[in-house]
């Protein structure tokens, strides 16, 4: 890099301002930083193995505590889908497979046991930054959720109630639909009848070439004793 | 000593090697209070893992509503747990305290009864007898339904019914109750008051039934008294036994007479007089 501008075979180039400059002292900085952390690390893994004890990752101090979960884990995302996966992928550590697949610990499990076993291990929760701990719930909290919940469920009450006249019509609606449906049905079955028949028919009519029967052909016979084939065949359409 | 927070997981609860959890109030151990076999059924489970992991004392009243609907312990062929016994089990491993019981008992079991059963199967299984006594009786006017799945199939049974197996019965929802002494002799250490019943004196409402019954005609005398006269009434036994069971369905409210009456002649009746259909 001796000259900037002027290249190693002469042809110098004009304006190269748009390419990226590079500050070289903060990407110093930041590899000397990754290194010292690396030579810990390792000074640590070494030393856990002189001891005879397996070395953990030492905590982050911004771990949040464990909730409970939500909802229920949905298993039917998938259900269905056909996806093209690499040829080694698989489960563990083989990358993203068929199955449930974590990304935060980049793992793959072919069963709902085990993905849920999973979720729930201290491997995933380390990986996810959460501590295996849940936060004690005072008799307060339990009063307030209470409360929570008997509103939910009382909304959820009132927003089903129907009166009379709405549950007659809903069953209106849903008798003339089924009458539909039902009359559809008629119809195609029907539909399928009749085309079972004509092509029971059909196969009747329509037989290999080299069956021929008396009577049918004698024009066509003729003609092909004269010479003339005609143009076409000599199938009955 | 109380550091705010519980492990998510049960498997320090259920490590056997120290005693590193504090007793229940009754002096057992949480974690030996259900079965092996059970315990086991319970932490392989899917809706343990799903359902009951990183949950809290408010968090299972979550639970209960969204996805308890019946008592029981395990059923089926494969002993499957109900969510109910997992949340039991799940209680005895947060172990709450008596004001979150209260919580659960009358604040929460006023709007939802499965939680009110949930919290007096956890009462019965952790306090002392006279604690479980005073806590349980009130809930034995607690007339709503539950629906309670076992081994048998699906049955119906109520609050107070179930309140009155707690209270009565040695193995409920799969787990064995330890062994309480009986409410007679709480009250003659004097640590329970004797108790009232909200139906009102046993000795007015026996003689009450008494009038009633000797009024009522053909049905022949079945007296308070005849408990001494057994041995006399054998022969008569049949005839009343047939004699009951064409009237039996008019007077179902006689019961507390009925009852003990019935257990003599259930020895003596022929079981095809089907008098005793009402009886479970």
């Amino acid at each position: 890099m001796s000259e900037k501008k002027g290249s190693a075979y002469g042809t110098p180039a004009t304006d190269t301002s748009f390419r990226r400059t590079y500050d070289l002292d903060e990407y110093a900085a930041k590899a000397k930083d990754r290194e010292t952390q690396e030579k810990e690390e390792s000074k640590a893994r070494y030393e856990a193995k002189l001891a005879g004890k397996k070395y953990y990752k030492p905590m982050t101090g911004d771990e949040t505590h464990t909730r409970a979960r939500r909802d229920v884990i949905d298993l039917e995302a998938n259900v269905g889908k056909v996806t093209l996966v690499p040829a080694g992928a698989g489960t563990g550590k083989r990358g993203r497979g068929a199955g449930f697949y974590c990304g935060a610990c980049d793992l793959t499990f072919k069963d709902n046991m085990q993905w849920v076993e999973h979720v729930n291990s201290m491997q995933h929760l380390r990986n996810i930054g959460e501590t295996g701990e849940v936060k004690k719930a005072s008799a307060e909290d339990v009063h307030r959720r209470i409360a929570e919940l008997w509103e939910r469920v009382q909304e959820r009450k009132k927003e089903n109630t129907t009166t009379l006249k709405e549950r007659l019509e809903m069953r209106e609606e849903e008798a003339a639909k089924e009458r539909e449906a039902r009359r559809i049905k008629r119809q195609e079955e029907l539909a399928k009848k009749k085309a079972e028949k004509e092509a029971a028919e059909k196969v009747k009519v329509e037989y290999g070439e080299d069956v021929r029967i008396e009577g049918e052909h004698d024009e066509d016979d003729m003609m092909a004793a004269m010479g003339i084939t005609g143009f076409g065949t000599s199938k009955k359409k | 000593m109380a550091s705010g927070t519980h492990r998510a997981d049960e498997r320090r609860f259920l490590d056997e090697r120290g005693s590193n959890a504090a007793l229940a109030p009754n002096g057992l151990n949480p974690a030996t209070i259900m079965e092996k076999a059970v315990r086991e059924r319970i932490v392989d489970s899917y809706f343990w893992k799903e359902q009951c992991f990183g949950v809290n004392e408010a968090d299972i009243v979550d639970r209960v509503v969204d996805h308890v609907s019946f008592v029981g312990g395990t059923y089926g062929v494969t002993q499957k747990p109900t969510p109910f016994l997992c949340l039991a089990f799940k209680l005895l491993q947060l172990a709450p305290d008596d004001a979150i019981l209260e919580e659960y008992l009358r604040f929460g079991g006023d709007k939802f009864k499965y939680l009110r059963a949930l919290a007096c199967f956890y009462v019965r299984l952790t306090r002392r007898a006279d604690a479980v006594y005073k806590i349980l009786e009130p809930f034995l006017e607690d007339k709503r339904k539950l629906r309670r799945k076992g081994r048998a199939g699906t049955s119906l049974t109520y609050v107070d019914q179930f309140v009155d197996d707690l209270l009565t019965k040695d193995r409920v929802c799969a787990t064995s109750l330890w062994q309480m002494p009986k409410r007679e002799m709480l009250e003659d250490l004097e640590l329970l008051e004797p108790r009232v019943s909200p139906l009102g004196d046993i000795e007015d409402l026996l003689e009450d039934d008494d009038d009633v019954e000797m009024n009522g005609g053909a049905n022949g005398d079945a007296g308070a008294e005849s408990d001494d006269e057994e041995g006399l009434i054998k022969e008569e036994d049949s005839d009343r036994g047939r004699r009951r069971s064409t009237s039996g369905s008019s007077r179902r409210g006689d019961s507390t007479l009925r009852d003990r009456d019935r257990s003599r002649y259930d020895m003596e009746v022929d079981r095809s007089d089907d008098s005793d259909g009402d009886r479970r």
